[in-house]
C-alpha cells in the first residue's frame, strides 16, 4: 500500500480542533425541515403484504388433516401414545386444589389463545 | 399512546412485529434532519445527491430493521447505513462526483472572496467558517471526511465512529490525523496569530 508517513502531531492544533467543534455544534443545531421528505420515503416503501382471508382457515384445515392422516396411518402408535398419556395422568395423585389450578390454567390459556386468534391486525 | 410519545425502540418493535408504517414514518420524521445534514456534509454540499442517499438510507433501514440489535443507538445505526451508501455511491461514480465538487468549490470560491476581503462583519464569522470548512472538507478523501463528520459533526467517540465506518479505531484516528493536517493547510487563514 502506498502510505505516506504520518505528519507529527502538533500541540498547536488546538485552534483547528476548536474550529471543528464549533462547526460541529453549528451542524448539530441546524434542523432541516422535513419538507415532504418523510412522505417521499413512505411512498417509496414496498406495498404491505396483505394476507388473504382464507389463509387462517386453510392452515387450520391443513393441520387437522395432517393429524387425522397420522392417526389413520399409525393407528397403533396413536392408541399407545393416548394410553400412556392417560396412564401417566391417572397415575398422579391429584388434589382438588391441583385440579382447580389446572383447570384455571387451561381456561386462561384458552382465553389467551382466543384473544390472540381474534386480535385486530 | 401517540406515536410521538414512544421511544425509538418501541417504534422499531412495532415496525418489526406488525409492519406498522405509521411507526416507521415517525422514525423517519425524527431522524431525517440528522441523516440529511450528515449526508450533505459527506457529499460536500450536493443537496440533491444527499437527499437521494438519505432516501436510500431509510429504505435500507426499513428492509434491515429486523437485524438491528439495539446494541448501539438507532441514530448511530442510521449513520452507518448512510455512510456506507455514500461510500458505495462515491466509488461507483467517482468521476461525476469530482466534477460536481469542482463546480461547488468554484461557487464557494466566489462567496469566499467577499468574506476574506476583510470587510465581513463579525456576525458573519459563523457563515464564513461554514463556507471555508465546507471547501476544506471537499479536499479530503471520502474516508477522512467521513471520520471528521462522524467525530465532530455527529459528536461520536472514536469507538462509535469505528462502528459506523466499519473499520478499526486506529484507522479512524489515522483518518482524523491526516484530515486535520490537510485542513490545517487549507484553513491557515483562521489560525490565531
Amino acid at each position: 500500500m502506498n502510505q505516506t508517513p504520518l505528519p507529527p502531531i502538533d500541540a498547536d492544533d488546538d485552534w483547528l480542533d476548536a474550529m471543528l467543534r464549533e462547526d460541529g455544534r453549528d451542524h448539530r443545531a441546524d434542523y432541516l425541515d422535513d419538507g415532504g421528505f418523510t412522505a417521499q420515503v413512505m411512498a417509496a416503501l414496498p406495498a404491505p403484504v396483505a394476507l388473504p382471508l382464507w389463509r387462517k382457515p386453510a392452515l387450520t384445515a391443513l393441520w387437522a388433516a395432517a393429524g387425522i392422516g397420522i392417526a389413520f396411518a399409525l393407528p397403533g402408535t396413536v392408541v399407545d401414545v393416548a394410553h400412556e398419556v392417560l396412564r401417566v395422568i391417572l397415575g398422579q395423585r391429584i388434589s382438588l386444589a391441583g385440579l382447580a389450578t389446572g383447570m384455571a390454567v387451561m381456561g386462561a390459556s384458552a382465553c389467551a389463545a382466543a384473544a390472540y386468534m381474534l386480535r385486530d391486525d | 399512546m401517540a406515536q410521538t410519545e414512544l421511544t425509538d425502540a418501541q417504534l422499531i418493535a412495532r415496525v418489526v412485529v406488525h409492519d406498522d408504517r405509521n411507526a416507521f414514518s415517525e422514525l423517519v420524521r425524527r431522524h431525517q434532519s440528522a441523516v440529511r445534514t450528515t449526508l450533505r456534509r459527506l457529499t460536500s454540499g450536493n443537496f440533491a445527491l444527499a437527499d437521494d442517499l438519505a432516501q436510500e438510507t431509510f429504505m435500507l433501514a426499513y428492509r434491515n430493521l429486523k437485524t438491528f440489535r439495539q446494541e448501539a443507538q438507532f441514530s448511530t445505526w442510521l449513520y452507518r447505513i448512510a455512510t456506507n451508501a455514500f461510500l458505495a455511491d462515491a466509488r461507483k461514480r467517482k468521476e461525476e462526483l469530482l466534477g460536481d465538487r469542482d463546480q461547488d468549490v468554484a461557487l464557494v470560491d466566489g462567496d469566499d472572496d467577499a468574506s476574506s476581503d476583510g470587510f465581513a462583519p463579525d456576525h458573519t464569522r459563523a457563515s464564513s467558517l461554514k463556507i471555508d470548512m465546507s471547501r476544506a472538507l471537499s479536499v479530503l478523501s471520502e474516508g477522512e471526511r467521513a471520520a471528521i463528520v462522524q467525530c465532530y459533526h455527529n459528536d461520536l467517540s472514536h469507538e462509535e465512529a469505528a462502528v459506523v465506518l466499519n473499520c478499526p479505531v486506529g484507522t479512524v484516528k489515522t483518518h482524523i490525523l491526516r484530515a486535520k493536517q490537510k485542513l490545517k493547510a487549507r484553513l491557515y487563514a483562521w489560525e490565531p496569530r
